[in-house]
């Protein structure tokens, strides 16, 4: 009943399933085609998002640290009220003052560690066991040296031949972020001799807060010679996800070329088809068919061709696409996710519009073919 | 009632500096239900005239008349229209669509109109022509007559006022080539068509009204035939 409605389609169905094999293989072309990009595209996603899992909440942290090229070494005390008066009043900011010293856990060797110095850690981290406030005396430890030495809150390390008693063991922090505990031995700022910081963490409530206390501490401390560095994460980020985008493309731009080989294949198959038709198509035109009548039928045939080869693609790429979830982000429903979808669309069409553009010039030939000369071979 | 007036065709082709006439001064005309032959040797010029008068090729010099309108320099889409209002085909080689089956390949000339009367007529023309139990074969499971007869029902789907057939005998044995020529006779006795076969066969001559001979591009002998 098809053909009632679209006759061409009609035309165009039957000659397709006239070579069924030819047919098969010319859109086997656009199918692999279509996964191809579908599934890179899908691939580079599932990457994106697997990395923003992993980056967690680090667009809003700031770090400020001195400029030793400038023979700045430290921060000094003025350049923390600085600090705190260009960032806003609900800001975290946070002075650390390091030093590396003979660490010794359990009686082993010591080895030399850099010590944290930190004022207030509760306003940074959590505990994971014991308890981080109030911090006067003892150390805290990360997740990672806690668990290579077996410490816990109560165990004792030597710092410098001193004996210091965990307080705590923190939470593990987000892998990127430069307030990751995980690695850290923190004592109180007050243990430190040296008047002078490191660095100072500034926490701002959004990514848009931090950018613009960026720019007034660099305004302000920066003044005369560029005495702090300013690190923002979410620029970092920001730079890291536009180095995705840049891999994605150059992914589907490799996958386009499958799809390039598979118009080619459309276009030698419907050329073929062309001769080995010609005089039926010159009994076309004889009976009335106008020029764009048998482009129409020809056209459709390549357009049917895409979107055989395009729905299989399809079909064929949400299942890659089921597996590639589960697989990078362990949650392989994640492939109903928007940017997916849109792949999969732009792969759609990018599969059957090759198939149209190759069909064009068989289709112009045929159309365009003098039914006399068609007809005297 | 002429249908067809052809007035002084010269068909002139330029091949390697030398220029060959394929037809050399020819008036043809055909009258509504007359059933003509056109007979002569290989390159005498035949299917050149068959082209011209069905408006796949253009003179030329000479003009075409078709029921009294000048379409001599007619452009391919207008001719193309007027072929497929005015003209069947029938050809030697019966040029059916190979997928299609015997109603659909009637139907072709008018498949792209989307006209559900199209399917009806179809079916009435293949039954006139004593197809009724065939109508849903495919042209490979039908024999040279039958196809023959599917291709004359495709001429005929348009409602044409001239049928043109390039050897329509020319595949068939001679049993199957009478009951073809009988059933143009019909046609062209109970529908006023006019009918012109390009043929060798002599066999056509005794259905036809009269026969035209052509030598070299010219028109020879003509004969009446008294039928």
């Amino acid at each position: 009943m098809a053909g009632r409605f679209f006759p061409a389609a009609l035309m165009a169905r039957r000659n397709l399933t006239r070579t069924k094999m030819r047919s098969l293989l010319a859109s086997l072309g656009i199918v692999i085609g279509v996964v191809a990009i579908a599934s890179l595209g899908m691939f580079g996603v599932a990457l994106q998002y697997s990395f923003t899992q992993n980056l967690g909440n680090v667009g809003n942290q700031l770090t400020v640290y001195p400029n030793s090229g400038e023979n700045v070494t430290e921060l000094t005390e003025r350049d923390i009220r600085t600090i705190r008066r260009e960032a806003s009043p609900t800001a975290t900011v946070s002075p650390v003052k390091t030093r590396a010293e003979p660490v010794s856990y359990n009686r082993e060797d010591a080895v030399r560690k850099t010590i944290y110095g930190i004022e207030n850690p509760g306003e940074l981290y959590e505990a994971k066991e014991g308890r981080v406030s109030p911090f006067r005396s003892g150390a805290l430890v990360g997740s990672s040296v806690a668990e290579a030495h077996d410490l816990h809150p109560g165990s004792q390390i030597t710092i410098n031949g001193t004996s210091v008693r965990i307080r705590a063991v923190l939470e593990e922090g987000d892998a990127f972020s430069s307030t990751n505990p995980d690695n850290r031995v923190i004592v109180p700022a007050t243990s430190f001799s040296q008047s002078g910081y490191s660095e100072a963490y500034v926490i701002e409530s959004t990514g848009t807060q931090a950018n613009e206390t960026a720019m007034g501490i660099r305004d302000s401390l920066n003044d005369r010679e560029q005495r702090v560095f300013v690190r923002e994460l979410g620029s970092l980020v920001d730079t890291i996800e536009e180095q995705f985008q840049i891999i994605n493309t150059v992914l589907a731009g490799i996958a386009s070329i499958s799809l390039l080989v598979a118009g080619i294949s459309i276009l030698n198959v419907m050329l073929m088809s062309t001769v080995e038709r010609r005089e039926e198509i010159g009994v076309l035109r004889a009976v009335g068919y106008q020029k764009r009548d048998v482009l129409k039928v020809m056209l459709m045939e390549a357009t049917l061709l895409g979107f055989l080869g395009g729905i299989a693609g399809v079909i064929l790429s949400l299942g890659a696409g089921l597996a590639i979830n589960h697989y990078a982000v362990g949650d392989a429903m994640a492939v109903f996710r928007l940017p997916n979808a849109w792949y999969v669309g732009a792969a759609f069409a990018f599969g059957v519009l090759t198939s149209i553009v190759s069909g064009l010039y068989p289709a112009w030939k045929a159309a365009s073919e003098e039914p006399v000369d068609a007809l005297r071979g | 009632m002429t249908v067809i007036d052809a007035q002084g065709l010269v068909k002139r082709y330029r091949t390697g500096g030398q220029t060959l006439y394929a037809l050399a001064g020819i008036d043809f005309a055909l009258e509504a239900g007359e059933f003509v032959s056109i007979m002569g040797p290989s390159g005498s010029g035949k299917t050149t005239l068959l082209n011209i008068l069905g408006l796949l090729d253009t003179p030329t010099e000479g003009t075409v008349l078709l029921e009294g309108q000048d379409v001599t320099g007619l452009g391919d889409s207008k001719r193309t229209a007027l072929r497929k209002r005015t003209i069947g085909f029938v050809f030697q080689h019966f040029y059916l669509l190979p997928t299609l089956t015997a109603v659909e390949n009637v139907e072709v000339p008018l498949l792209l109109d989307s006209d559900p009367q199209v399917k009806k007529r179809a079916r009435t023309l293949l039954e006139r022509l004593g197809l009724g139990e065939r109508l849903d074969h495919k042209p490979d499971e039908l024999s040279g007559g039958q196809k023959q007869r599917v291709a004359i029902a495709r001429s005929l789907i348009n409602s044409p006022k001239v049928v043109l057939a390039d050897e329509p005998t020319g595949n068939l044995d001679s049993e199957t080539g009478r009951q073809i020529l009988d059933e143009f006779r019909r046609i062209a006795d109970e529908d006023d068509v006019a009918i012109v076969a390009v043929t060798h066969d002599d066999l056509v001559n005794e259905y036809v009204d009269r026969t035209v001979h052509l030598v070299d591009g010219t028109i020879g002998r003509e004969r009446k035939n008294g039928g």
